[in-house]
């Protein structure tokens, strides 16, 4: 069977053309070009036509999506050297760690890009019941419109995705700093621009601005301060080192300077708050961006830049760590059990998960480091398509309060019912689906973490754990209820259109796929980790 | 009474038959592969493909129901053929989790793990058959038969799992399809309220069932079943295993629906008829009693543990028993009487020792499936004829649909434990286990107080099998003008077919012949057969170690039964429905219909004081911890405004110099690198 599946495979790649390095310019030129041209386009007067802009940023996302997937079977080694008197290179290293997050961006990246901008508009009137409902009252569309600005939206998500793509794909600090920061300002824009008004715009737009800055700012030192003690920026041999070069008390404080700035990112219990705001503002596509691709960048940096960089910084700050990722479970659970706004109660949920996956990391263990990646992943998948479905139930609704009454999605749009029942139990933790093994991964390996750790307050945290998996499903019944279940049929909503129905598809296959063979995942990861945790 | 001498369990058994060598087909896989995936790919093209045809919906789910069934089948006859009986086999291949931990995610099929699975998949078949009549105009029969084919597939794999992860994988998707099949029908308030209660309630138990798991692989290094009984037996008892184990019966209480978790499953009532009959009868509720089978010999070694079960088991038999008889809606009725039947199984658990082991409760569940099933098919049948399964409605049903009275009977004899049906040979086997539980621990306090309470609990069901007879055979209004203006015996009759009596009872049978699809009938004759004949099973001598049947112990509980049954008799003389539970004042009637306001205890303990510490995190979150990123923000914008104020409004030269100098810097910067 495994031989017959093996000799599959290898007839396979076989079949894919050895580009070699000319992989990186397929997976990122599409993207920088069309940005450029799309921020060029948009300043003229007459701003290209809807399907041009959609049409172009598309293809540019399914190009650079069909490179990501040339690196990811391939993975060449691009090294270029750079400032070599500080030890920067540009070098492009991409490896079973990164690869997962790679397609993840360039999957999610086709998804977003395809995703319809729909102008904001005033909220809908709401019939408070049956008896004074309109009957007239204007079905929202959901087709693609005509948008002021929209050059610039696509622009915006393209230097996203290029950003995420280089920081996952660097080899050096330096290299992944840049991604990282070069992430920061179009998410600003779409949030601060093409954000839903009826929200606070302007709060949002600050609180990510300010958070995201402070965070890199953090990071940048702790990268500084590892280089100037190394003498190289190369992550390899950071990682070879092992924080040889620093002594113990310069690799806390390193460690605390790097996952105070990561933390921010991630986000970290109680650096959170600014993730709700954020995500309730944004729009839906930049949502789905935010929470598959831009929070992986922080704990893809504490895998990269901390775990084994600075070990030792590391193992002294994971058991608080791990209590305030616990904490976070347990508090963003909660929250999600009074949380009047369904777009902002999916960020809390992504809060609850991202607590999973820093659990796990901070165990020490090769399964938790296994779990969390995983958990990674799967919380990509999961937040993209619960983002897809309430940002547009939020469009079809006009708001994304569940204090309204409304008409029930199982009875009005039972596809997209299906995909949020499909997603909520698949972000509550059903096995079957992605990110179950994720979590039960991190609360095993922390119930027996490494050695160095203090096994009794990691316990506990497996114990609070496990009761933030059962307040997930509080959460989601809450949610079913509120918005699933119910025989009210007014205001009428469209179902789920042909770009919605696709992503949702496909995300939905993938997260039962993972779910149900999750060791087509861990099998890529898996050699790698040892790596990471080596001393 | 006269001394009657005990019988031992081996010569009740059948002899083993020797089987003809059948050519067995190289296929793909194993049986347990073939019933798993089957089952599953039926609930996935149920979603995924079926398109809007319910005809082809029910193809697949009663064809991936069919197939399982065979698989069973097919399973029980190579275990004949395999020496010692056991076949492990992989699924996906072990999860690389690091060297610390070992995830194998093996099956293991023994021998009553293969009867099991044989009744949950028949079962299945049935419910899918008769799902495919029940739901016939339902427009959402695709999504229902789909979910009815993934929770046979997970229990399936619960069942026959030989991994910790495996079996919780089966546990936890077996809560949401409860989840979905109770709130089938979810424009009802009702119906989504109980499935939301199923699954919070189950699942908040289950919080000590993922924490024993985790407890139990940790500490083995490995999540295979076998290698983590091995080592913890190894080990012996020690705190942790204690815990563990402690941690696990709190989750089977919840899904088993003991006290005080019982509450979830009358309410569970609100899902359509099969979906009852398949949570009830052989999944979901009784999965704790084989993952307890599963590692019984930890069991038998935690003290706390046992103690724990015992007496939530005993306190709910009893309890449920009792509420059983007061519910005004027959389907409610039966739902108690499953409750009280589990925790039956849980009790022989708690009170059987190692040289007895598990396979009573197993017994006890593979009866109690059939009977279950039928009692609840054959409900739902009825309920379609008189429009509802209210007590009042289904009066006279029995006599009425003379077609249904055989099951009905059947059905609730065979839950009373009435010999020769199904559910008297189960129950000898749990008499049996708590008495020698009893005799090898010098009558402990566990066993002995199983043992009492299964004593107890006979009569009580005797009871409300004799009450829901009753009403349901209550002689209808045609023939009691007959017996009034007729009292004694008819001589002569003119017109044999135009007698009302006979007029109505071929009414009856034509009707309810009608209703009902051939399929769905015979899945409830199939389910009849086996409540009659199902103790051959019981008796097959591939059940474990060995029990005594103590005969005066049994006349003794079959003398119990009787008396409580003429009580119960009595007490409905008088009562113009025949209903003894009309004697009961009305507050108790109505307090046992509400489960003794157990709701009401789950809001004030549980969810009021959550909701209320929810808000005030909040409140925290949005008032105290949001409020460094307001003011950071706050201060940059006035550190802007002042920046906007005493900075001139437009560029000056000096900026143009500055961008030359930066520039030149950069150049020089680049020339000399």
């Amino acid at each position: 069977m495994s031989g017959a599946a093996g000799r599959m495979r290898e007839d396979l790649l076989a079949l894919v053309p050895d580009l070699g390095v000319w992989w990186y310019a397929l997976a990122l030129l599409p993207l920088l070009l069309v940005a450029l041209l799309l921020l060029g386009l948009g300043r003229r007067r007459v701003p290209p036509g809807r399907r041009v802009v959609h049409r172009g940023s598309m293809a540019a996302a399914g190009l650079s999506a069909v490179g990501v997937a040339g690196v990811a079977l391939d993975r060449p080694v691009l090294e270029l050297s750079w400032i070599p008197s500080l030890g920067v290179s540009f070098s492009l290293r991409p490896d079973g760690l990164s690869v997962p997050l790679l397609l993840l961006t360039a999957l999610v990246g086709v998804v977003a890009t395809a995703l319809h901008l729909h102008p904001a508009r005033e909220p809908r009137p709401e019939p408070v019941d049956l008896a004074d409902t309109d009957p007239t009252s204007p079905i929202p569309v959901v087709r693609g419109q005509d948008v002021p600005g929209l050059a610039t939206y696509h622009a915006c998500l393209q230097v996203v995705l290029l950003g995420a793509l280089v920081a996952f794909l660097a080899g050096d600090a330096l290299v992944f700093f840049i991604g990282f920061e070069l992430v920061l300002v179009p998410m600003w824009v779409l949030v601060a621009r093409y954000g839903d008004p009826g929200s606070d715009r302007e709060g949002a737009a600050l609180r990510f601005l300010l958070v995201t800055v402070v965070g890199s700012s953090l990071v940048l030192l702790g990268i500084l301060a590892v280089a100037s003690a190394t003498g190289t920026t190369d992550l390899a041999l950071w990682a070879a080192e092992g924080g040889a070069s620093l002594g113990r008390g310069s690799q806390l404080a390193v460690a605390a300077v790097l996952l105070v700035g990561l933390g921010l990112k991630i986000p970290v219990f109680p650096l959170h708050t600014w993730l709700p705001w954020v995500h309730a503002t944004a729009p839906t596509a930049g949502s789905v961006l935010l929470a598959a691709v831009l929070l992986k960048l922080g704990t893809y940096g504490v895998v990269r830049l901390v775990l084994p960089v600075v070990p030792e910084g590391f193992a002294a700050w994971s058991p608080l760590l791990a209590g305030l990722g616990v904490t976070g479970i347990v508090w963003a659970s909660l929250v999600c059990l009074v949380e009047r706004d369904l777009k902002r109660l999916i960020a809390w949920s992504s809060v609850a998960h991202l607590g999973f996956v820093v659990l796990g990391l901070a165990t020490g263990t090769q399964a938790g480091l296994q779990a969390a990646l995983f958990g990674n992943v799967a919380h990509g998948l999961v937040s993209a398509l619960l983002f897809v479905v309430v940002g547009g139930l939020k469009h079809r609704w006009g708001s994304a309060d569940l204090g309204r009454r409304r008409a029930a999605v199982r009875e009005v749009a039972p596809r997209l019912g299906l995909a949020l029942v499909l997603g909520m139990a698949a972000s509550s933790g059903l096995p079957g689906l992605a990110v179950f093994w994720g979590e039960i991964g991190s609360v095993l390996a922390a119930w027996g973490p490494a050695a160095d750790r203090p096994e009794g307050w990691f316990r506990g945290f497996a114990v609070l754990a496990a009761v933030g998996g059962a307040l997930a499903v509080a959460y989601t019944v809450r949610v079913l209820r509120e918005v699933w279940a119910g025989d009210r049929v007014e205001p009428r909503v469209p179902d789920a259109e042909l770009t919605e129905r696709t992503a949702l598809r496909l995300l939905g296959l993938l997260v039962l796929v993972l779910g149900l063979a999750p060791t087509l995942l861990l099998g890529v990861t898996a050699p790698f980790v040892e790596g990471v945790l080596a001393r | 009474m006269p001394d009657l001498p005990d019988v031992p369990w081996s010569d009740l058994q059948l002899p083993s038959l020797p089987l003809p060598e059948l050519p067995a087909p190289d296929l793909w896989g194993s049986p347990a592969h073939w019933a798993v995936l089957a089952t599953l790919l039926a609930a996935l093209a149920g979603l995924g493909v079926t398109g809007r045809s319910n005809r082809l919906a029910a193809w697949v789910g009663v064809g991936g129901g069919l197939v399982a069934f065979l698989a069973t089948c097919w399973q029980l006859y190579t275990l004949t053929q395999i020496e010692g009986a056991r076949r492990g086999v992989g699924t996906i291949g072990a999860l690389p989790l690091g060297d610390e931990l070992d995830v194998p995610l093996r099956l293991l099929v023994t021998w009553p793990v293969a009867i099991v699975a044989f009744t949950v998949a028949a079962v299945a078949l049935v419910v899918q058959g008769y799902a495919r009549w029940y739901l016939w105009y339902d427009p959402r029969y695709r999504p229902f038969a789909a979910t009815v084919s993934l929770f046979t597939s997970a229990m399936l794999l619960l069942v026959l799992s030989d991994d910790l992860l495996l079996t919780l994988v089966g546990w936890e998707v077996m809560g949401w399809c409860s989840y979905l099949l109770i709130g089938h029908q979810s424009t009802r308030a009702a119906a989504t309220r109980a499935a939301s209660k199923a699954l919070l309630v189950t699942r908040t138990a289950d919080i000590g069932f993922v924490l024993g798991l985790v407890v139990l692989a940790s500490g083995a290094g490995t999540t295979r079943t076998s290698d983590v009984v091995a080592h913890w037996g190894a080990a012996g008892t020690s705190p942790t295993l204690t815990v563990a184990m402690t941690l696990l019966v709190v989750g089977v209480a919840g899904k088993s629906a003991l006290f005080p978790f019982q509450d979830w499953l009358p309410d569970a009532m609100e899902g359509p008829t099969p979906a009852s009959a398949l949570i009830h009868a052989a999944t979901m509720v009784a999965a704790g009693t084989v993952v307890l089978a599963q590692l019984f010999p930890l069991l038998a070694v935690s003290g706390p543990a046992r103690l724990l079960l015992a007496v939530l088991a005993c306190t709910t038999m009893i309890g449920a028993a009792v509420l059983a008889f007061a519910q005004g809606d027959l389907k409610r009725l039966l739902a108690w009487s499953t409750v009280s039947q589990v925790a039956l199984m849980l009790a022989v658990l708690a009170a059987a020792t190692m040289g007895t082991g598990p396979d009573a409760a197993l017994q006890h569940l593979v009866a109690h499936a059939w009977f279950k099933a039928l009692l609840f098919l054959t409900t739902g049948w009825l309920g379609v004829l008189v429009g509802g399964t209210a007590m009042a409605l289904m009066a006279s049903g029995a006599r009425r649909y003379r077609v249904l009275r055989h099951r009905f009977g059947w059905g609730l004899l065979a839950l009373a434990g009435v010999p020769p049906f199904v559910g008297f040979f189960s129950k000898e086997a749990v008499l049996g286990t708590a008495e020698a539980g009893t005799a090898a621990t010098d009558g402990g306090l566990v066993p002995v107080l199983v043992l009492a309470s299964v004593g107890a609990t006979a009569p009580l069901t005797a009871a409300y099998c004799m009450r829901a007879w009753l009403v349901l055979s209550r002689p209808t209004a045609v023939q009691g003008h007959a017996r009034l203006y007729e009292p004694g015996p008819v001589e002569r009759i003119d017109d044999f077919f135009d007698e009302p009596q006979v007029v109505q009872e071929a009414e009856g049978v034509e009707r309810a012949e009608a209703a009902i699809s051939s399929s769905a009938r015979m899945g409830t004759s199939a389910l009849m057969l086996m409540t009659l004949f199902g103790g051959i099973l019981l008796l097959l001598p591939v059940w474990g170690p060995q029990v005594h049947v103590d005969l005066q112990l049994l006349v003794a509980t079959l003398l119990l039964m009787v008396v409580s049954a003429l009580l119960v008799r009595l007490a409905a003389g008088g009562v113009r429905t025949r209903d003894a539970a009309a004697r009961i004042p009305a507050g108790v009637s109505l307090a046992a219909e509400r489960g003794l306001h157990a709701d009401l205890a789950y809001r004030a303990v549980v969810a009021t004081p959550v909701l209320a510490l929810a808000r005030a995190v909040a409140w925290f979150d949005d008032q105290v911890l949001d409020s460094w990123v307001r003011g950071a923000g706050l201060g940059a914008r006035l550190l802007g405004r002042a920046g906007d104020l005493t900075s001139p409004r437009r560029a000056t030269p000096a900026l143009a110099l500055v961008l030359v100098g930066m520039l030149v810097l950069g150049a020089i910067g680049v020339v000399t690198a």
